[in-house]
């Protein structure tokens, strides 16, 4: 109980110095704009990242209980990695194209380079999948 | 108790003992460090002798080594630094970098020089240089509170918690139920690595190209583009953003010094120029190599009466900001390829890389190498 009770006394004092810290570096209206931001990250991840992930491994996985689909189930899984990872990235170049501080920053054509990567993407992840299917029918029968 | 400390020794052992898992590090440190000595060239070639601040370095350089003398020697006195005898304890009111002291002691042991012990710690810290700034509060500051209160919240959870752990510690462990096997699901910890290494790779070959121009043209998840901008080079500040409009007929370019110096546009240009090829390189993570030409730092000092080594206050014509003045340590001052360069890849200055005249010296960050220069000041 004494334990208890000093650890919480110390976590109060901790964050309450750090509230103070806050108060003397941030003005009002940044302060107003902070737990926006930061609710914001939560709400993409819980909200937006975790369940489009979850929702997707989930189907995925249901796809991969058919017959002879534990031999692709790994090609299908890594091209969608890669293409959610890919597009995660471009999303703040798609959202700010044409809008850089000066014609040098952000000068590409970005929907259209990302639009050709994951055409690539799913291209050599469809090709792998051709190859692991003809593999697999080619008599090498319950063999990795 | 016995139980729990057994359990834990079992843990260790399978650890270090599982099949390639220190491999795995050695590897990722070594890939870490080869790409650091890429993105840094040249810098890894010169760790023996090379500061990049007189300051610091040599003072940290010191600690290290001290910390490893007296570490093996008198670890009871570890505080007690010798440039404050007899007074005891001063290390310990001042940075011990005993952390990375440790890091150290190995590359010591080997007969290493401070100098290059700090160059390698220096070296393997460069991380995290991408700044970008889309955070509407003052980014380390609200850090650094915010740090208080995680802290502080993470003792409250403790805290409320702690009948839950210990009641966990306390129970007896249950048998892990079996998993399904990888035949099943295609899942494997080697398959897990592989396609982790595939994704970072995939995206470093698409953003590695804003600094390494052979990449370039698959660079599509890059910001930046190395050859693009005028005169094929990107610019971060604009003379429109900065407020400047070019320069009037009787603009002079004005050195204070021990003789004080003034030129108009022509006398510079008849000056001895001198040619670099040097890079824009800047903390957003972009740089690209360009040919400069100019009036060589130094022989202006000469010029001005001032030592070669001065350190030397650059003014710009630029309006507001941060970067309208810029100090140039000794060492760059005194560097023969830094210019007051007044051309860039073949032909005069545009306006947005800083006409009439711009600092250009090696191993700066892109913010330093001062554009719209219109006077020198040297300092003592």
């Amino acid at each position: 109980m004494r334990l208890r009770i000093g650890l919480l006394a110390a976590g109060a004092v901790t964050a309450l110095w750090g509230v103070w810290e806050l108060i003397r570096a941030v003005d009002l209206p940044a302060l107003v704009r902070l737990p926006l931001w930061l609710g914001g990250a939560v709400v993409a991840d819980d909200f937006v990242i975790v369940p489009l992930t979850v929702g997707i491994g989930w189907l995925v996985t249901r796809w991969s209980a058919g017959p002879g689909r534990h031999r692709t189930v790994g090609v299908v899984r890594t091209t969608l990695l890669y293409v959610g990872i890919t597009s995660l990235i471009a999303l703040p170049l798609l959202l700010r194209q044409g809008t850089g501080a000066n014609p040098t920053v952000l000068p590409r054509d970005y929907l259209r380079d990302w639009l050709l990567l994951e055409a690539t993407i799913v291209a050599v992840g469809y090709l792998c999948l051709m190859f692991r299917r003809s593999r697999a029918s080619s008599g090498d029968i319950g063999g990795r | 108790m016995k139980l729990r400390s057994e359990g834990f020794v079992i843990t260790i052992r399978k650890w270090a003992t599982a099949p390639g898992s220190v491999l795995h590090e050695l590897l990722v440190v070594t890939a870490f460090c080869a790409f650091t000595a890429l993105l840094t060239w040249p810098y890894v070639n010169y760790l023996r002798d090379v500061v990049v601040d007189k300051g610091d370095p040599y003072l940290v350089s010191w600690i290290l080594w001290w910390d490893f003398h007296q570490t093996f020697t008198n670890p009871l006195h570890l505080f007690d630094a010798n440039v404050f005898y007899p007074y005891r304890y001063s290390l310990a009111f001042s940075e011990h970098c005993y952390g990375i002291a440790i890091l150290g002691f190995p590359l010591f042991a080997l007969g290493l020089r401070p100098l290059t012990v700090h160059a390698i710690e220096l070296f393997i810290g460069f991380v995290n240089t991408l700044q970008w700034y889309p955070w509407p509060f003052p980014f380390r500051q609200t850090h650094y509170a915010l740090a208080w209160i995680i802290v502080g919240a993470l003792l409250v959870h403790l805290a409320v918690k702690l009948p839950l752990i210990r009641a966990n510690w306390r129970r007896t462990p249950e048998p892990a139920p079996e998993s399904l096997p990888a035949e099943t699901t295609g899942l494997t910890r080697r398959g897990l690595f592989r396609t982790v290494a595939g994704a970072a790779t995939l995206v470093g070959i698409a953003s590695v190209g804003q600094s390494a121009p052979a990449f370039g043209p698959v660079a599509v998840l890059a910001p930046r583009k190395p050859n693009v901008g005028p005169q094929g080079l990107p610019v971060n500040r604009t003379a429109e953003a900065a407020g400047v409009t070019g320069i009037d007929a009787d603009w002079r370019f004005t050195i204070v010094g021990p003789r004080q110096l003034s030129y108009t546009l022509e006398e510079l240009r008849a000056l001895p120029q001198s040619r670099s090829d040097l890079p824009i390189a800047c903390v957003e993570g972009w740089s690209q190599g360009a040919r400069w030409e100019g009036v060589r730092m130094r022989d202006l000092l000469a010029a001005a009466g001032a030592a070669p080594n001065s350190r030397v206050r650059v003014v710009s014509m630029e309006k507001g900001g941060f970067y309208a003045t810029s100090e140039l340590p000794e060492e760059f001052a005194a560097d023969p390829l830094t210019l007051l360069a007044l051309r860039l890849n073949g032909a005069e200055l545009a306006l947005d890389h800083g006409f009439p005249a711009r600092i250009i010296a090696p191993n700066r960050p892109g913010v330093l190498q001062t554009k719209w220069v219109h006077s020198l000041e040297v300092m003592t």
